[in-house]
């Protein structure tokens, strides 16, 4: 009764908060509405068990990337003028909900198979397994540390005077 | 775990590495060029010598060291390397950061391999992600207006591209509960197919995965980024996007779904017929497009559309009969080698023709035969290529992927693809006539140093071979078109 | 384990609940007419340590705090990679320490990359 509640509220706040970034005129609030919403998740994924993956949510989500789009914002020069102008409005508007209407056809009407077993309650302990031991996911761990190093790369050369 | 069958991927992160930290240190930058050479060399010879064995997959199946996976991986070897080759003069306008343009090249050649071996949903949108940023920086690297547009447009859209691959993969793991390619295959199959038809999980993430992937190859409703980022990048980074992208792109759909969504025979149809559709439509749109363009590069970016549909092709014959057309996939893969040849011998062609007249619109090509006669000849020989007429390579291997198209049934398709290059001929002989008898606006010779002309003369030479002689990449490819089923 | 979340969850509530109280009493006090109200100009203008605001309040930031988001983005990224691992440290073993020392000496090589091209220095 208490997750049905918590999942309500936070559902909600989440997709305000991303109708929020969408619609708000301020770039700034539309920026603080996005980490509001990054914090709605972390709270759905409290709700699914996945604790490590909420903490981590908040810690790159909030901490991190949040901090970048303000440095972002609040680096532009002209930001007081808001959004430009976007005369598709209606016509992105009609397509993002028959695409809704889609996505909820697509979830509803399939008959998911559930795992029979509770989810584990703790989850950094088979985490570490599955992504460390030699029978699991170590190649793609290593190879999104190839990832950091390309976008560091990256970002600098792009950032860096000509 | 055996370390010693990812020595090409491990070799070109070395390399990466390397090229960074000299670039540090070292004042002179060829030598910075003749590492990342060096690295391509190394792993592509690497590749070479492992060729002929069998080898279990590794990582726990997440990684397929298959001939598919060998003959893509030299394939994207030696496209870096040619593009390597052909930046030779190009860089100079990087001021300071030609360490990063190689190392960034290196990173994403690596990513490119990583995808054409991985048999996992995870490590595959990993590697994606790899070649993608690295390319999405390479095209805003000259730091001026058009270029940084250029890859604003194509990390916008390239994220909402991957987004959507993402969420497909998310749908297909939700309804089978496996990553790896070759358990969702059994999950598929162990399921009666009313159970799979009702749901509309997989289908919807068969759909998406298309969607995602067709962004990389530029096929048609997801084309919008090609002209823009084409224009706008520097022409080096625009030949390896056209070629390495999209040879990528299609190594990466080939493995899906045919280790994933091959086998039940129905499914298979009907992801054929999806291909099939968006065949029709890419071929139409992108020779109908290219044929008011007036900027070479845009051009040559709608041709790329163009032969993203031929290629898709041989995607449908692939999914209407996959069991019994080898020839389907071996000329898909014959057709990717033949159209890396050709499309980096024009684009090396039109480097060092811009370089010197600083333009890339057409109209200031006339001329060049007298300016640039070996340039021109080139130049016109890859564009004759691309229009599928012997004795180049691009008409063998028009030629195997019709027949297997006619051969399963879908002559439909060949007829409209035929129109097509006969359409698609009016607009590349456009720029033939330009160049050969147009009046120049100056007399001066076109200069090129030795680097570039190597690699024009190795693409051109390869694209008479392969029209040619087509015999070995044939066989080659016949022997890649045989996944590792598992 | 969902019961201490749903601790935290209560302990959001209530923050919410005290911070929406805090001016909302005020106003809805002043409305019922039970408190006095005077505005005047003097009580209506910003308060801001009794100074008033020199130039405008919105400026552009300097952009070298970007480099330093962007280098503790990477190296974040990369502690979310060594959690779980330092959780179950002594039962993973050496190849997982291995793949680790791999992991953590590529991004490094980003960080002294950084660190040379003179991206974290302030000018």
């Amino acid at each position: 009764m208490g997750l049905a509640a918590a999942y309500w509220i936070m559902a909600v706040v989440a997709v305000l908060a991303a109708l929020g970034v969408v619609f708000l005129r301020n770039v700034f609030r539309a920026a603080l509405s996005l980490v509001l919403c990054f914090i709605t998740v972390a709270g759905l994924y409290i709700t699914l068990s996945a604790d490590f993956l909420a903490a981590v949510q908040i810690l790159v989500y909030v901490g991190a990337i949040s901090v970048l789009i303000i440095l972002a914002v609040m680096m532009t020069r002209e930001v007081q003028q808001g959004s430009p102008a976007n005369r598709l409005k209606i016509p992105a508007f009609i397509v993002a909900a028959v695409v809704l209407g889609i996505m909820i056809y697509t979830v509803t009407a399939t008959s998911w198979q559930v795992a029979s077993a509770a989810p584990l309650a703790p989850t950094t302990v088979p985490l570490a397994g599955k992504l460390f031991s030699e029978s699991g996911f170590i190649l793609p761990v290593e190879i999104a540390a190839m990832l950091i190093l390309a976008a560091i790369l990256g970002a600098i050369v792009i950032a860096r005077e000509k | 775990m055996n370390l010693a069958l990812l020595i090409p991927e491990i070799t070109l992160a070395v390399f990466a590495v390397l090229v960074i930290l000299l670039d540090l240190g070292v004042r002179q930058k060829t030598v910075l060029r003749s590492v990342a050479l060096a690295g391509l060399v190394i792993a592509g010879g690497v590749t070479a010598a492992m060729w002929g064995g069998s080898y279990p997959a590794q990582f726990s199946n997440m990684l397929a060291v298959d001939h598919f996976a060998l003959f893509f991986k030299l394939l994207f070897a030696g496209i870096a390397f040619l593009v390597i080759l052909a930046s030779a003069d190009y860089v100079d306008k990087f001021a300071r950061f030609q360490g990063e343009y190689y190392a960034l090249i290196l990173l994403s050649t690596l990513g490119m391999m990583l995808m054409a071996a991985t048999a996992d949903l995870i490590s595959l949108y990993i590697a994606l992600e790899l070649t993608s940023i690295s390319l999405y920086v390479l095209v805003g690297f000259l730091k001026d207006r058009k270029s940084t547009e250029a890859s604003l447009k194509y990390l916008l859209l390239g994220a909402i591209a991957s987004a959507v691959l993402l969420y497909g993969m998310a749908l297909i793991f939700g309804y089978t509960g496996q990553t790896q390619l070759g358990a969702i295959a059994r999950a598929i199959q162990s399921m009666p197919p009313s159970a799979v038809m009702d749901s509309p999980a997989l289908l919807m993430g068969i759909v998406m995965l298309i969607a995602g992937f067709g962004f990389k190859i530029a096929a048609v409703p997801f084309q919008m980024w090609v002209p823009d980022v084409y224009e706008g990048a520097p022409t080096p980074v625009t030949a390896y996007l056209s070629v390495g992208s999209k040879a990528a792109g299609f190594a990466i759909i080939l493995r899906v779904f045919f280790s994933a969504f091959g086998m039940p025979d129905w499914l298979s149809a009907n992801w054929g017929a999806i291909f099939a559709v968006l065949a029709v439509i890419s071929m139409i749109v992108g020779n109908v497009a290219a044929i008011p363009q007036a900027n070479i590069k845009r051009l040559l970016g709608y041709s790329s559309i163009a032969q993203a549909g031929y290629l898709m092709v041989g995607l449908a014959t692939f999914g209407f009969a996959p069991a019994s057309s080898v020839l389907g996939q071996s000329g898909i893969l014959f057709f990717l080698a033949s159209y890396a040849l050709t499309n980096l011998g024009a684009f090396i062609a039109v480097i060092a023709i811009s370089n010197k007249i600083g333009s890339d619109e057409i109209a200031d090509f006339a001329g060049m035969f007298k300016r640039a006669p070996v340039l021109a000849l080139a130049l016109t020989f890859c564009l004759v290529s691309l229009i599928g007429m012997p004795p180049a390579a691009g008409f063998m291997a028009k030629f195997y992927i019709f027949s297997a198209a006619a051969q399963n049934g879908l002559l439909w398709l060949v007829v409209i693809a035929a129109i097509n290059s006969v359409i698609s001929a009016y607009y590349y002989l456009r720029v033939v006539k330009v160049m050969w008898s147009g009046e120049a606006a100056s007399g001066e010779k076109v200069p090129s140093s030795g680097a570039p002309r190597l690699a024009l003369f190795i693409c051109c030479l390869g694209v008479l071979l392969l029209g040619v002689i087509p015999g070995l990449v044939m066989r080659l490819a016949e022997v890649a078109g045989r996944l590792f089923a598992f | 384990m969902l019961a201490n979340y749903g601790l935290i969850g209560l302990f959001f509530i209530i923050v919410a609940l005290f911070s929406l109280s805090m001016p909302i009493i005020p106003i809805v006090l002043r409305y019922l007419k039970i408190v006095p109200s005077h505005p005047g100009p003097v009580k209506n203008s910003t308060f801001e340590c009794g100074v008033e605001t020199i130039g405008k309040t919105w400026v552009q930031f300097n952009f070298h705090y970007y480099f330093y988001a962007l280098v503790f983005l990477a190296i974040d990224v990369l502690v979310v990679f060594l959690y779980p691992w330092a959780v179950q440290l002594r039962q993973l073993g050496l190849f997982s320490f291995f793949a680790v020392l791999v992991l953590v000496f590529i991004v490094v090589i980003g960080y002294v990359y950084a660190w040379k091209k003179k991206v974290l220095e302030w000018k």
